[in-house]
């Protein structure tokens, strides 16, 4: 049996729950429980307070109005996959939904926890900065909202403040557009991501382009945007970006991966990654899901 | 700090008292007596401990027992009520497990992608079954069986 | 070959319901009442030091304790073949992880909080975490006490070195052959240390009850050698092999992790301490990794002598295996290898030195393959770039040297029958050997590689294996071995002989797990040796039955008992065809006579099997004379892989591998280890490895970064080739198959790279980022060279 004590409770409302989490030492939010029950039984949190969001109804939505999809706090990578909305207006979501560790996490494990433990190798935090989400949060003092860039500080570490509770993540649509979503990973099954990147295409001939897994915290590779917003790509220019790329990220060799290869695969995965954005908003390239890499 | 919870376990009407820090897997086994859900690496990194929540495959060892208050649990032991499963005989037929330690955890696994698309193909197979670790097989008899079956 | 009715038949496994309906229990499932005590293990934090002092009073203190156990209570050495290691360390460490004391608590978190409370003082001492640095003129000795060991007489320790063991092979003149080769071809592989992944983890139930006597229920593939191991380690407690009894539930996947005796001694010894009471030790996953038996890590050093023709005339094979810090199991690795690190081939002078090293690592021991995946990595890519080299295609030079019943092995024994240029020839076709092949996508290329393979069980001269099988009121049977279930069919292929020899489905025969108290000795399920030993015994004890059967039946009902056969559960006469007598109607209660009294009984076999054409004396300069292995298993693997060159991320269209069973049993079973041994095989060169923290820790001690592959990991396409040449002395003339399946992934892969790309990895793992950085080093030199 497990050694920890704590006090658990499911509320119905959100101001319950921020009523509990406001009385509380040390409290810890649960929803999927794929991070937070391994970190219990490791010792590495010690909660007093656990308070599962799951009875919270309307955490459970995805919603899309007034061109914004918002994702509730409860949502799991699996509804994410299936979801129709997700699926004829950003794809790419589901793309990255797939690779999110196996079916039984997925069956239970967030989006919004992923943000929430924050670790460099996450796969969400790349979309949300490329999508230029925003983190809704409600707390004492009312609901806020963080933009994804300035979310992650550090890992491990976000805006989140004592006493607050993530509630939904808003993600607006940058009109008609595609994606891709790459991730690095040591084979096909499984796996925590060595690199990840999220580019999307938009039909303005503008790009965005987020790298994970390569520093602390999500990186948004504006330089690399500028310099190929609007142009036609070409050999020349991806040569271009794979130099800025050496800027932009910072690998580190881990028993995971060598710097050397992150790097290395981190400009592969750029360009085969900006050609399937490209292609699919075309309507042609490779399906969703299917891996460039 | 007990509480208490009640549930349905494999159709029948459960109720029990536990500590919040309980984890689902060792109430099931431990408390309850059921053994098919294993513990092969309690992080939810094998699957072997995968039981069924509210129809859907979750890693028990990821789970508090408290959360399944009024809930549905499914384990393997659930799914024979009418003797063993096409599936099971399926799996029975193509020699698909050899030291059965992980064969509760992927037979349950297989059985929610079989509720959901009745015809998978290979590829869907390899990806809803890919969460549970199997040493001996090489897995080709376990997706064999599931080929066969569905067609 | 007679028609057989169930020997060599697919039958369906008879544990396969147990274990598709979840009642098949393993060690975890059994219940031992609320009584249970836990115990955890204190565990070392370095990989070298002199234990000073340990202090267990807070844990003591610590509520739910029970008691504290140190080294102090059991002050024995013990080991399977070389008495090194101890229960719990004495004086000093040895790796990281290694344990120091076990707390026992009423609960499992009792345990494990009390176990952080007892302090232990340490003295670091330098670390020696390579074969490098423990072969130094100047290293320090992790044993000193090497030399008064007690080892098997085929153990050839060094005093006063690392070199616990060093394994001679001298055929031929190979320093001469060497001068007159055409050709000399040189070079180094290395392969680092695996571990097993069985699925299920270690554990262990002691119980030594009020009458002194101790059970344990393990999860083991040696229920037998473990009790001997027990009896002898804690004899000084008084205990015999009587008293002593071990159970065997199912085995949740071996690989050879569960062979011999590592932390099941705990359970053993923690149950003596707290008379009366169970008490479980249960492996975490991590420790699972790094406390228990390794696959040692090799660095082979290979040379070798070839003339115009294509005709290997000389090997010299240096293998330095880097051990461990105990190798009681372990040196028996290096010995079976270095017997047979010539590989599969037909080599007139042959020198081996395999070096047995202690290492401030955890303790190597057995897994699939025994060795010889190891050393095939480095041989089987060899033999590519000689080939390669000298202008002769692989295959083609495989062929050349391949050997053929009757060669002289390298012991000076001769090589039994086999199929080895069948298997070559089938592998070849079915790879489509010799036809380029490129793929759709300008970024890949597909490259092809084969390898050859051989392994023979590396057991004791004098390892047997025995059965009883007793009749049941219905003419079932149950049958009684200690050959372990472990995945690999046993039960069924065991029920499938005596069911060709009486006459009874297999359907109708029970086989059950172990309990040493009942069923007859076996002295390892290990050595892909039991199918050929144990399935000797089952069919011995079968015969057995039958022959007290036709006895019986010309004792009581005077039929001439030559003419006596069994068919379909019942005893036929050649002479009497309208006779035809059930087994049920006297296999228990006998046959009556007219004056109503009865002839027979209940009808029990007994068998037996020991190799008594084998022995392990010869010659340690040399190792000339003896018969250390009972014979040679062999085949031929091929395997097409795709490969991006930009990412070196690798899949595989097609693996074949054909091998010669001698009798296929049970084909399908065989078909199962083919596809399952051949994926954990693929996994170890594309994905696996240990890594070692520079202060000796393992980093990767879970399933997190210790990769073991997905349904999403596996070939295409595997097509297994079942090859039958009769081995005399087995059963139906079946001989062992199951490690080796796995042993021919690496080196296949390692040429297939080199077919693709021209780039040789001489190191596993040949891992997608081994390659694309090589590719994008051979890129920078090539752009160097064209300026």
């Amino acid at each position: 049996m497990s050694e920890n004590q704590f006090d658990y409770v499911k509320p119905k409302f959100l101001n319950e729950a921020l009523d509990i989490i406001s009385k509380s030492v040390n409290p810890f939010i649960l929803a999927g429980g794929t991070d937070l029950i391994d970190m219990i039984k490791e010792g590495i949190v010690q909660p007093d307070m656990v308070v599962d969001l799951k009875g919270i109804e309307q955490f459970n939505q995805i919603t899309f109005k007034n061109d914004i999809l918002t994702i509730g706090a409860g949502v799991t990578f699996s509804q994410l996959i299936v979801s129709k909305v997700i699926k004829d207006n950003f794809p790419i979501i589901a793309e990255l939904s797939r690779t999110v560790a196996s079916v039984g996490i997925r069956n239970r494990a967030t989006m919004i926890g992923n943000i929430c433990s924050a670790v460099p190798c996450m796969d969400s935090g790349p979309l949300l900065t490329s999508y230029e989400a925003m983190i809704i949060l409600a707390g004492p003092k009312g609901e806020r909202k963080v933009s994804a860039e300035n979310w992650f500080i550090n890992s491990r570490k976000t805006a989140i403040e004592k006493g607050e509770i993530v509630t939904g993540i808003s993600i607006p649509y940058p009109g008609k557009h595609a994606g891709c979503f790459v991730k690095l990973g040591r084979y096909e099954g499984e796996d925590l991501a060595q690199v990840n990147l999220v580019i999307l295409a938009l039909s303005d001939g503008n790009f965005r382009v987020s790298f994970g897994s390569v520093a602390p915290v999500p990186v948004r590779a504006k330089k690399i945007e500028n310099l190929i917003n609007g142009k036609t790509i070409s050999h020349t220019l991806i040569e271009d970006a794979f130099n800025i790329i050496e800027e932009e990220i910072k690998p580190i060799t881990d028993i995971r991966a060598s710097k050397e290869y992150r790097m290395h695969m981190a400009k592969i995965m750029f360009e085969r990654g900006l050609n399937a954005a490209l292609s699919r908003l075309n309507g042609a390239g490779p399906e969703y899901g299917i891996s460039v890499i | 700090m007990k509480k208490e919870i009640n549930f349905i376990l494999n159709g029948e009407k459960v109720n029990l008292e536990v500590a919040p820090g309980e984890i689902l897997l060792e109430v099931l086994r431990d408390k309850l007596g059921v053994k098919s859900p294993k513990c092969g690496c309690n992080k939810g990194d094998c699957g072997t401990c995968t039981v069924m929540l509210n129809g859907k495959t979750v890693r028990s060892c990821l789970v508090l027992a408290i959360e399944v208050n009024d809930q549905e649990v499914v384990t393997l032991e659930g799914i024979m009520h009418s003797g063993l499963t096409p599936l099971q005989e399926s799996f029975l037929k193509h020699n698909s497990f050899q030291c059965g330690f992980c064969a509760p955890g992927m037979i349950l696994s297989a059985t929610e992608l079989l509720g959901k698309n009745p015809k998978p193909e290979k590829r869907e197979i390899q990806e809803a079954i890919a969460g549970n670790l199997c040493r001996c097989t090489g897995y080709s008899p376990v997706i064999d069986a599931i080929i066969d079956l569905t067609n | 070959m007679e028609e057989s009715k169930y020997v060599g038949k697919s039958t369906v496994r008879i544990d396969g319901k147990a274990k598709i309906s979840g009642a098949a229990k393993f060690i975890e499932d059994i219940d031992f009442g609320a009584d249970l005590l836990y115990a955890e293990v204190v565990e070392s934090k370095f990989a070298h030091a002199i234990i000073n002092s340990i202090d267990t009073s807070e844990a003591e203190k610590f509520p739910g304790v029970v008691k504290v156990v140190t080294g102090k209570e059991f002050p024995y050495r013990f080991g399977l073949y070389m008495h090194d290691r101890y229960i719990f360390a004495q004086d000093r460490v040895r790796f990281v992880g290694e344990q120091i004391a076990a707390v026992i608590a009423r609960t499992p978190a009792a345990a494990r909080k009390a176990a952080k409370l007892v302090k232990v003082d340490y003295t670091e001492l330098p670390n020696v975490l390579n074969v490098e640095d423990a072969l130094k003129k100047d290293t320090f000795l992790l044993h000193p006490e090497l030399g008064n060991y007690q080892h098997v007489p085929w153990f050839f320790p060094k005093p006063d070195t690392n070199i616990s063991h060093l394994r001679k092979v001298r055929k031929g003149d190979a320093e001469k052959a060497f001068k007159e080769a055409d050709f000399v071809f040189e070079d180094t592989y290395t392969v680092p240390r695996y571990a097993h992944c069985a699925i299920e983890v270690h554990g262990t139930i002691g119980l030594f009850d009020n009458s002194e006597r101790l059970t344990v229920w393990t999860a083991s593939q040696s229920p037998y050698t473990q009790r001997h191991l027990f009896a002898e380690a804690l004899s000084p407690l008084g205990l015999t092999h009587k008293d002593v009894r071990v159970i065997t539930p199912f085995v949740g996947g071996g690989f050879g992790g569960k062979a011999g005796v590592s932390m099941e001694i705990i359970g053993a010894a923690l149950a003596t301490t707290v008379k009366g009471r169970p008490v479980k030790v249960l492996w975490s996953r991590a420790q699972e990794f790094y406390n228990t038996y390794q696959r040692q890590g090799l660095t082979c050093r290979i040379k070798v002598g070839v003339n115009k023709d294509g005709k290997i005339i000389a090997m010299d094979n240096t293998l330095y295996w880097d051990a461990g810090a105990y190798v009681e199991y372990g040196a028996n690795v290096v010995n079976a290898a270095g017997l047979s690190a010539s590989g599969p081939y037909n080599i007139p002078n042959v020198k081996i030195d395999s070096y047995c090293v202690y290492t401030n690592l955890p303790p190597g021991g057995p897994y699939r393959g025994f060795g010889y995946s190891e050393f095939l990595f480095g041989l089987e890519s060899h033999m590519n770039e000689i080939a390669k080299n000298i202008n002769i295609d692989p295959v083609q030079f495989r062929r050349i040297n391949a050997i053929r019943e009757g060669d002289i092995l390298n012991y000076g024994g001769k090589m039994n029958p086999n199929g080895l240029i069948e298997a070559i020839d089938k592998v070849a076709e079915a790879i489509d050997w010799g036809k380029k092949e490129y793929s759709d996508d300008p970024n890949k290329a597909i490259g092809k590689g084969i390898a050859l393979f051989w392994k023979a069980p590396a057991m004791p001269p004098n390892a047997s294996s025995s059965a009883f099988l007793k009749f049941n009121e219905d003419a079932s049977l149950n049958i009684m071995i200690s050959g372990m279930e472990i995945g690999q069919g046993l039960l069924t292929v065991m029920a499938q002989i005596a069911a060709e020899v009486l006459s009874v489905p297999p359907e109708k025969i029970r086989v059950e797990t172990p309990d040493t108290d009942r069923n007859p000795y076996e002295w390892q399920t290990v050595a892909s040796h039991v199918t050929w030993g144990c399935g000797r015994a089952v069919e011995r004890a079968a015969i057995d039955a039958r022959e007290q059967i036709f006895d019986l039946i010309e004792r009581a009902l005077g039929k001439e008992r030559s003419s006596l056969y069994l068919q379909d559960e019942c005893v036929k006469s050649k002479k009497d065809i309208e006779f035809s007598l059930p087994l049920k109607d006297f296999i228990i209660n006998g046959i009556m006579k007219e004056d109503g009294t009865y002839r027979g009984g209940p009808i029990i076999g007994r068998g037996m099997f020991m190799p008594e054409f084998s022995s392990a004396l010869s010659d340690p300069e040399t190792s000339q004379g003896g018969k250390p292995n009972v014979h040679y298993t062999v085949g031929a693997s091929a395997i097409k892989i795709e490969i991006d060159r930009q990412t070196g991320k690798m899949t595989i269209p097609k693996a074949v591998l054909a091998i010669d069973v001698g009798r296929a049993l049970n084909p399908n079973l065989i078909k199962g280890q083919i596809t399952g041994g051949l994926l954990q095989g693929i996994a170890t060169v594309l994905y696996e490895d240990m890594r070692y923290s520079d202060k000796g820790k393992l980093l990767n001690a879970s399933f997190s970064d210790y990769k073991i592959p997905t349904a999403m990991d596996i070939p295409a396409e595997v097509v297994s080739i079942i090859i039958e040449t009769p081995q005399p002395d087995g059963p139906s003339g079946a001989r062992g198959m199951g490690e080796h399946t796995m042993i021919p992934a690496a080196p296949m892969i390692a040429n297939a790279v080199e077919d693709a790309l021209g780039i040789r990895i001489k190191s596993m793992p040949v891992t997608a980022e081994k390659i694309a950085l090589s590719m994008i080093n051979e890129n920078i030199k090539a752009d160097i060279i064209n300026s």
